[in-house]
């Protein structure tokens, strides 16, 4: 057997952030062999962004934060590489994909790692025409990045990294803010480049199912930044949420007739019916662009609709980052800032929402699903019982998942009715009573949940990947 | 012909405008910030493809300023002698108020046109590149704007989103103008907890990616200063200098 080349060497290493009494990683010990494929699991905020940023240099002379023990990189003691050394073997790509970019088209960003790499001038071309058909994203060679889709984006974030020749990709959550129907022909696009450039793939990730079998190893961490299993990967099943029992009622809450949205001559809405009830929960999905936002606009009055009636009990909008609704420096003052709610409808709002521990707290320092109820809050005390969620499920790990289930279930037993826009059809089929499919501005149909999963035509009509529980659970009765 | 101011190089274009706003700034006389305003029109005309319609909407203000000047140095001016050649409502204008007056607008007219001139015929991202090539600025600075640059646009969307979202809770409802302008804090300071999250990040990627602060050495879309930049800069130093002469011939008493 040949003797494998470490890549990685961690020996007890802790790490400590300056303002931070607590140690963010502890006692850390690993090692990744060349041609690995590893992924470091754990909740959100357990130190493995934090850990990856150790391995590829960013770390500690970024945040002069405290590290003990030893990280060998190459068989060589990582304090003996020079700033930006490292960084032409080990590349990195990162979660969000609209701040990896300095450059305004897909060229000049390559042209930028090149410059940095100090490639002469001679060589440039023929390395950027080589990488562009390496990735596949030769016809987006002049396209302006920030014009490109997420998922796009992410590839050219990955181009930017091959160009340099590294011998090891780090990739930090790279599919966080995509749809899982990108997701997968990203995980596949990468996995035929891993065994093109035989890299050593290191991923950050704590949702895993969306990876099927493309890891071989896995290691976990705990919310405490220890280690807690360095094992054989083995392919996840979907989160399983609970089981539930609709909480819809007889009557209709909203109803709308013949909405259209028109921007500047373009119909972005061609003409909406349909009707939801009390209590009824509904998945809107559809392609990116296909205009589940506006709909959601629209319906709350942020857009002007140009024709059609809606009516409703009043309804509210919780974008997808619920602090831009936040207007006061206190939780408290967040719902009662309308006046519409009486002084016992809010204790008792905020006693249903679970947010009596933070009612003095600044909305803006609560966590990221407490922001969330806070808005949900402020929305039902402004007298909106319809609530409409924008991608409440885009990022979230397994915890958030499951609070955001409950909140929603929850709401809905109280006799809101509550639109969730989602790509996360797991998450869809585990509590919609309904689904809105939408397509280049048109309304396919508002469909039974059960209806839907199963018709997959249907679903790959509106980039949708069918839920992977239904799916096993078709092929069982077949 | 029409592409020639397009194409010269940012510095040293940047270069020539510095130099000639420094040049006019001393000549006091009316002729000579009128000459050069109308040459630098000419040029422009000639050597350039810009949308006149736009140009004309940003020289409004500019103009306005411009008679703003005039007027208010030929009303409220202090009494600096000189004969009487004009003489309305129990308001004297000398010679020399009305020499003066005159000097000061032209000048913001010269100035305004040549900086919309450099400011509609240059490329920020060719600005910026050739500011780093040829006169040295650091590439921590240049790829720091640029960076801020790409985050306009995202910034904006923000912004938009972060207003629907408060009108939709009755936030915008002020009447007057200083009282939005104070309500602004709130879309401010979200937007501005976010950019910083975004900047640290973009750090992060940029210097992942190998990139240090130190000099480059070589350029994949090298700027290059060429024969016509010379030639350029000769035709408005000819220009700059034809115009102070020509002032000071045609104001000579």
């Amino acid at each position: 057997m040949r003797v494998r080349e470490s890549v990685f060497t961690l020996e007890s290493v802790s790490f400590r952030f300056p303002d931070d009494s607590e140690k963010t990683l502890d006692n850390i010990s690993f090692s990744i062999f060349r041609g690995e494929r590893v992924v470091i699991s754990g909740p959100s905020g357990c130190g493995k962004s934090t850990l990856l940023y150790l391995l590829n240099r960013l770390y500690p002379v970024n945040c002069d934060g405290m590290v003990s023990g030893n990280i060998f990189i190459f068989s060589k003691p990582a304090e003996l590489y020079a700033p930006g050394e490292i960084n032409h073997r080990i590349a990195t790509v990162f979660q969000d994909p609209d701040s990896q970019f300095c450059m305004p088209t897909v060229e000049e960003e390559l042209a930028f790692t090149l410059e940095n790499l100090h490639v002469p001038f001679a060589g440039m071309e023929t390395r950027m025409v080589e990488i562009l058909e390496l990735t596949g994203l030769a016809d987006l060679r002049h396209a302006n990045i920030q014009s490109l889709s997420g998922g796009m984006k992410q590839r050219v974030a990955t181009a930017c990294a091959l160009i340099m020749k590294p011998e090891v990709l780090l990739l930090d959550e790279p599919i966080s803010h995509l749809d899982p129907f990108t997701a997968k022909e990203f995980i596949s696009w990468l996995d035929e480049l891993q065994r093109q450039f035989d890299l050593t793939i290191v991923v950050v990730e704590h949702r895993l199912d969306a990876w099927e079998t493309f890891f071989q190893r896995e290691i976990s961490m705990d919310g405490n930044g220890e280690i807690i299993a360095d094992q054989d990967f083995s392919a996840r099943r979907p989160i399983l949420f609970p089981e539930r029992v609709s909480a819809m009622s007889g009557e209709t809450a909203i109803s709308v007739t013949d909405l259209s949205v028109k921007l500047k001559e373009k119909m972005l809405l061609n003409s909406f019916s349909f009707k939801a009830k009390r209590g009824e929960i509904v998945a809107i999905a559809g392609p990116n662009g296909s205009g589940k936002s506006t709909l959601a606009k629209a319906l709350c009055g942020i857009h002007k609709k140009s024709s059609g009636r809606i009516q409703s009990d009043g309804i509210g909008y919780v974008p997808q980052s619920p602090e831009y609704l936040f207007l006061t420096q206190s939780v408290k003052d967040e719902l009662a800032f309308s006046g519409l709610a009486s002084r016992e409808e809010l204790t008792e709002l905020m006693e249903r929402l679970g947010m009596d521990g933070i009612k003095e707290a600044h909305p803006f320092s609560v966590s990221h699903g407490q922001k969330r109820r806070v808005a949900i809050g402020a929305m039902l005390a402004d007298k909106r019982p319809v609530l409409l969620m924008d991608e409440p499920t885009s990022g979230q790990d397994e915890a958030a998942l499951y609070e955001l289930f409950d909140l929603i279930d929850g709401r809905a037993r109280d006799g809101s009715t509550v639109f969730i826009i989602t790509h996360d059809m797991e998450f869809a089929a585990s509590i919609a009573d309904s689904v809105l499919l939408i397509k280049d501005g048109q309304l396919t149909g508002k469909f039974a949940a059960r209806d839907v999963w199963q018709n997959e035509q249907l679903l790959a009509e509106h980039h949708l990947l069918p839920p992977k529980g239904v799916a096993k659970l078709a092929e069982s009765f077949a | 012909m029409r592409n020639l101011l397009h194409d010269m190089n940012p510095s040293v274009k940047f270069g020539v405008v510095t130099v000639s706003m420094l040049a006019v700034a001393f000549f006091f006389n009316p002729w000579t910030p009128l000459l050069f305003w109308v040459s630098v029109l000419a040029l422009q005309i000639a050597l350039s493809r810009i949308n006149w319609k736009i140009w004309l909407l940003f020289m409004l203000p500019f103009t306005l300023g411009a008679f703003g000047y005039l007027w208010t140095t030929v009303i409220f001016s202090a009494e600096t002698g000189g004969t009487v050649i004009w003489s309305f409502a129990g308001l004297d204008v000398t010679d020399a108020q009305w020499t003066t007056a005159l000097s000061l607008s032209f000048r913001v007219m010269a100035f305004s046109t040549l900086s919309l001139m450099f400011a509609f015929t240059t490329d920020p991202v060719k600005f910026i590149m050739s500011l780093m090539q040829q006169l040295k600025l650091s590439p921590k600075l240049a790829y720091g704007i640029m960076v801020g640059y790409q985050f306009l646009p995202v910034m904006k969307d923000e912004f938009i989103q972060i207003q629907q979202a408060h009108r939709l809770r009755g936030a915008d409802t002020e009447k007057h103008w200083w009282q939005r302008l104070f309500s602004m804090r709130r879309v401010i300071i979200p937007m501005l907890a976010g950019a910083v999250r975004k900047a640290e990040r973009s750090a992060f990627a940029m210097e992942a990616r190998g990139f240090t602060g130190e000099a480059r050495t070589a350029f994949y879309r090298p700027v290059q200063v060429g024969r016509t930049d010379f030639l350029l800069a000769g035709v408005f130093m000819l220009l700059l200098v034809g115009s102070c002469v020509g002032g000071v011939i045609l104001s000579a008493p």
